[in-house]
């Protein structure tokens, strides 16, 4: 029985070190070496597996799903890439040759693929450098929304009329960007006019008062209301608001019309454009 | 109005009315805070009502600020080296829940304050905040029970230099809120450098008080952290 099975495992052997003359090579690689280079294969893309749980459970809480995803992606497809051209070596396919008729074809593609692989790139930068984030109200290049997905290619944004816009990454990475809610606090400001009759000062504590009631309408720093400019036909009060960037919009169309309101309930007008005509009169001829 | 109830109770306090009754084959809640009146229904044999004060950094929805500042109306200044512990007050949000041995569900969240914002620190990288005015008690202030609580602030200044306190900033999410007629905090501010303070909560559990159930936290998974102040207390 022992003797059998020694003569069975010699066999195998013997059949596993016999070359494959039929794929027509000068130096064909046996059969156990074909064996080795799926085993191992096998074994690397096992490892890639097992990375790829783990950073997803790593990665889940520390950044942007997104991100994450392509972070996990670029190095589960590196993993796998390392571990086939190693493994080349034991089917006795020579790296030297691969690597001249790699860097042909390398030519080739990268001139057909040269937007592409800028978009790539472009979209790594953006993972790393962060100016926009999936969830942020931003303008890119003129288009203005939200920000739905970062890709390895390309951005989405759902604009504010709800249509949806891809944005090559390597547009988004050279254009002017304009983050609305990277800043915890923003910004914004009205100009009212008031009549040459009214009281500023009133007028003034007036838009305070309102401003100090408004929730949004952030204590610190405190809204700035002065006279800006005497006007042809009016005296314009500036109104400077800081609001929190997360609703500054809401806090922007709300405001305006109750400080008119308000004005309006002390007596104070927005007066219309009026120009001051003076007669020839007898007296003046 | 703080306490636990059954599923069939009529409250009324300060000019909030809460009501879960009977209603066909499920109960309706009802309540009035001011002009704000909710009305919910409920389909639901066991469990109680849990009304109780929680982290105010949830009113008005959607809520801008994580963090408390309270500011002092008048500063407080503190030698190097001295510890001291005075009273403030803070903005009482109030939670109202639904809660079995499974899980606790939240109906309804309301305020009798005026909420208002704030920024701690430089636009750039600074921190939006609900904003309060507090004095200072030396001992525990006589508060609206539904308007205001009551923070015991514990402060140390371990700098080198004495400081002038303003503004003292928490992080809500982190708040361990305790609760018998009227709502009650207790924290602390250790001072390290001239713009640079931590601040946290004790999360012992005072005596003839309960605990509140903590919104943005599972129960079991709080996990105390310190807020660090690190743009000034001015």
């Amino acid at each position: 029985m022992g003797i059998q099975m020694i003569d069975i495992v010699a066999s195998i052997k013997d059949a596993l070190n016999e070359p494959i003359t039929f794929l027509g090579s000068n130096n064909p690689p046996t059969y156990g070496e074909v064996l080795e280079f799926f085993l191992i294969l096998l074994i690397g893309f096992i490892i890639a597996r097992i990375i790829r749980f783990y950073l997803r459970r790593t990665l889940k809480e520390r950044m942007p799903k997104n991100t994450a995803n392509n972070v996990i992606k670029v190095v589960y497809y590196g993993i796998l890439s390392i571990v086939f051209l190693i493994s080349l070596n034991l089917i006795h396919v020579s790296l030297s040759g691969l690597l001249v008729a790699g860097g042909i074809l390398g030519i080739v593609i990268g001139f057909a693929s040269q937007t592409v692989v800028s978009n790539l790139i472009s979209g790594l930068f953006l993972v790393i450098e962060k100016p926009v984030k999936v969830g942020d109200g931003v303008d890119i290049d003129g288009v203005s929304g939200i920000v739905t997905d970062i890709r390895i290619l390309s951005t989405t944004i759902r604009t504010y009329d709800g249509i949806y816009t891809r944005i090559p990454n390597d547009k988004v990475f050279s254009s002017h960007i304009q983050n609305y809610v990277a800043h915890g606090a923003r910004r914004f400001g009205y100009t009212v006019g008031i009549r040459y009759g009214d009281d500023a000062e009133k007028a003034i504590s007036i838009i305070k008062k309102l401003l100090d009631d408004h929730p949004f309408v952030l204590h610190n720093p405190s809204p700035t209301i002065f006279v800006k400019n005497l006007a042809d036909s009016s005296v314009e009060i500036s109104i400077k608001i800081w609001s929190p960037s997360s609703c500054w919009y809401d806090v922007y169309t709300e405001m305006l019309w109750k400080i008119k309101v308000a004005l309006e309930k002390e007596g104070i007008e927005i007066p219309f454009p009026q120009r001051v005509i003076w007669m020839a009169g007898k007296n003046n001829q | 109005m703080f306490g636990k109830y059954d599923l069939d109770v009529t409250l009324a306090e300060d000019g909030v009315k809460i009501v879960v009754e009977d209603a066909g084959k499920r109960k309706r809640y009802y309540r009035k805070c001011g002009k704000e009146e909710v009305e919910k229904f409920i389909h639901a044999d066991t469990g109680r009502i849990v009304v109780c004060p929680v982290e105010p950094v949830n009113i008005p929805l959607p809520n801008p600020a994580e963090h408390l500042q309270i500011e002092l109306d008048k500063p407080l200044i503190v030698a190097s080296g001295e510890r001291d512990t005075f009273y403030t007050t803070f903005p009482v949000e109030v939670g109202v829940f639904l809660v079995d041995r499974k899980d606790v569900e939240r109906i309804d969240l309301f305020t009798k304050t005026k909420p208002k914002f704030t920024l701690y620190g430089p636009p750039e990288s600074g921190i939006v905040c609900k904003w309060w005015q507090s004095s200072i008690y030396s001992e525990p202030p006589k508060v609206k029970k539904l308007r205001e609580g009551v923070f015991k602030v514990d402060i140390r200044n371990e700098y080198h230099e004495w400081m002038e306190i303003q503004k003292l900033v928490f992080c809500g999410h982190e708040m361990k809120m305790f609760y018998n007629d009227h709502a009650y905090l207790h924290g602390f501010i250790k001072i390290q450098k001239r713009t640079v303070g931590d601040t946290g909560f004790i999360s012992r559990k005072p005596k003839d008080m309960h605990g509140s159930i903590d919104i943005h936290l599972a129960k079991g998974l709080k996990r105390l952290e310190n807020y660090v102040m690190e743009w000034g207390f001015k």
